[in-house]
C-alpha cells in the first residue's frame, strides 16, 4: 500500500491540525443543535423533554446526546448557559440616561419580551432546581443578573434613598417583574403586551422613590 | 343469632378509614415541608405509619392523593386566616392583610410549590390553583376595598394585579431564602410596597 501523499493535493491535503478542528467544529455544531432542539421542545409543550425526544428533534441519535453530555442535567445546565448568554446579547441596556418615563417604558418592554421569549424555559428550569446546585445557582444568577439591570436602569432614583429603602424597593420591584407575574398577566387575565406592559409601568411608576432634580 | 344492630362496628369501620386517610394526607404535607420534592408512595406510607397498599385503598393514585391533600390544605388555611380588620384606617388594614398572608406563606410554600410542580397533568389541580388565587384576589379586594373603590374598572384590576404579583407566595421565598429577611423584615417589606400601590385612602 503507498501511504505517500499525493503531490498534486499539495497544499490542499488536510493537516491532522485541520482535521482535529473540523472534528471539533462538527461536535460543537451537534452540541449546539442539541441544545436548540431541547429549548424548542419546551418552547412548543411546556415541558421537560426525554432524551429521545430531542433526538428526534435534533436529528441525531440518543448515543450522541450523551457523548456530549454526560446525563440530562448537565444538558440542562448547558441550556441554561446557552440562554443566559443568548438574553445578554438580546437585552442591551438603553435608555440609561433617559428621563424617568423613558427609563421605566425601556425597562418594561425589554422585561416583557424577555419573559415572552423564556417563560417556558424559565418555568421547566426552575421546577427542576432544587435537584442540581449547579442549576441552583444559574438560577440564582439569572435573578441577580435582571436585580443589577434594575438597579442601573432606576439609579437616579435609587440613589437618593437609604439603603433600607432601597433593599426595600428593589424586593418589590423583582416581585412584580418576576416571569410568573408576566405570565398570569397574559394566561390568566388574557391581557395584551401593551396592557400588562402598561400594569407594570404604573406600579414601577408608583414603587420608585421621586426622581432627583438634575443639577 | 339476636339480631343485634350493626352500626357502631360500621361507623367505628368508617372512622377509623377516615383517620387513615387523615393522617397518609398529613403525612404527605409533612415530608413536602422537610424535602422539597413530591413524596413517593412509600416515603408517605413510612412518615404514615401504614402500608403503601393502605395509601392505595384510600386513594386511587398518588394525584389523588395530592387533591386531597390540595382541599384539606385550603379548608386548613382558610381558617387560619379568617378576614380581620375590614374596617379598620389604612395602617391597620395593611398590617392585618400582610400579616396573615405572611402566616399562610410561612405555612404553606412547600405545598403550593408541589401543587404547581407538574400541574400541567391534571385540570383538577390546575382548577384548584386557579381556587385559591381567586380567594387570594378575592381577600385583597375586601382589604382594600375603600382605595379601590375610587379607581374605575380598568385601573382597579391593573392595581389587584400589582398587589397579588408582590404578595406571591415566590415573592416571600424569596425575601426569606434567597435575601434572609426575618418574617418581620419581610412584612416590612411588603407593607411598604403596597402602601406605595394602593391610591389615597378616601375620607370616611
Amino acid at each position: 500500500m503507498n501511504t505517500t501523499a499525493d503531490p498534486r493535493d499539495g497544499a490542499s491535503a488536510p493537516q491532522p491540525a485541520d482535521r482535529i478542528d473540523g472534528r471539533r467544529l462538527r461536535s460543537e455544531r451537534t452540541r449546539r443543535l442539541i441544545i436548540e432542539a431541547y429549548m424548542a421542545l419546551v418552547r412548543e409543550t411546556g415541558t421537560m423533554p426525554t432524551a429521545v425526544q430531542i433526538a428526534e428533534r435534533a436529528g441525531y441519535s440518543v448515543r450522541s446526546i450523551f457523548e456530549r453530555f454526560p446525563d440530562l442535567t448537565a444538558l440542562r445546565i448547558a441550556v441554561t448557559d446557552h440562554a443566559i448568554a443568548e438574553a445578554r446579547g438580546y437585552g442591551a441596556l438603553r435608555d440609561l440616561d433617559a428621563d424617568r418615563p423613558a427609563r421605566i417604558r425601556s425597562q418594561v418592554e425589554q422585561r416583557g419580551r424577555t419573559c415572552e421569549r423564556w417563560l417556558p424555559l424559565w418555568r421547566v428550569l426552575s421546577s427542576e432546581n432544587e435537584q442540581s446546585p449547579d442549576l441552583h445557582q444559574r438560577i440564582r444568577m439569572i435573578r441577580q443578573l435582571s436585580v443589577m439591570r434594575m438597579e442601573m436602569m432606576f439609579r437616579p432614583e435609587l440613589s437618593t434613598t437609604s439603603d433600607d429603602v432601597r433593599k426595600k424597593t428593589m424586593l418589590a420591584l423583582e416581585a412584580l417583574l418576576d416571569f410568573e407575574s408576566w405570565a398570569r398577566m397574559r394566561e390568566l387575565y388574557d391581557l395584551s403586551f401593551e396592557q400588562a406592559s402598561t400594569v407594570w409601568s404604573k406600579a414601577i411608576e408608583r414603587l420608585l422613590p421621586p426622581t432627583p432634580a438634575v443639577a | 343469632m339476636t339480631g343485634a344492630v350493626p352500626a357502631p362496628t360500621v361507623d367505628g369501620r368508617r372512622q377509623r378509614s377516615e383517620r387513615t386517610r387523615q393522617l397518609i394526607i398529613e403525612a404527605y404535607l409533612a415530608l413536602l415541608r422537610t424535602k422539597p420534592r413530591i413524596p413517593t408512595s412509600s416515603e408517605i406510607a413510612e412518615r404514615a405509619g401504614y402500608s403503601v397498599r393502605s395509601v392505595f385503598e384510600r386513594f386511587p393514585d398518588l394525584l389523588s392523593l395530592r387533591i386531597a391533600a390540595t382541599d384539606y390544605a385550603v379548608a386548613l388555611g382558610s381558617a387560619q386566616a379568617p378576614l380581620r380588620h375590614t374596617d379598620a384606617d389604612r395602617p391597620t388594614r395593611i398590617h392585618s392583610q400582610v400579616g396573615t398572608r405572611a402566616q399562610v406563606c410561612e405555612g404553606w410554600l412547600p405545598l403550593w410549590r408541589a401543587l404547581n410542580a407538574n400541574c400541567g397533568e391534571s385540570a383538577e389541580l390546575k382548577a384548584r390553583i386557579a381556587l385559591i388565587r381567586e380567594a387570594i384576589r378575592t381577600r385583597l379586594g375586601i382589604m382594600y376595598g375603600p382605595e379601590l373603590s375610587t379607581l374605575d374598572g380598568r385601573r382597579r384590576q391593573h392595581t389587584l394585579i400589582a398587589l397579588e404579583a408582590i404578595t406571591d407566595f415566590e415573592s416571600w421565598a424569596r425575601m426569606r431564602e434567597d435575601n434572609g429577611l426575618s418574617v418581620e423584615q419581610a412584612c416590612a417589606v411588603w407593607i411598604t410596597a403596597i402602601d406605595r400601590l394602593l391610591p389615597p385612602t378616601p375620607a370616611a
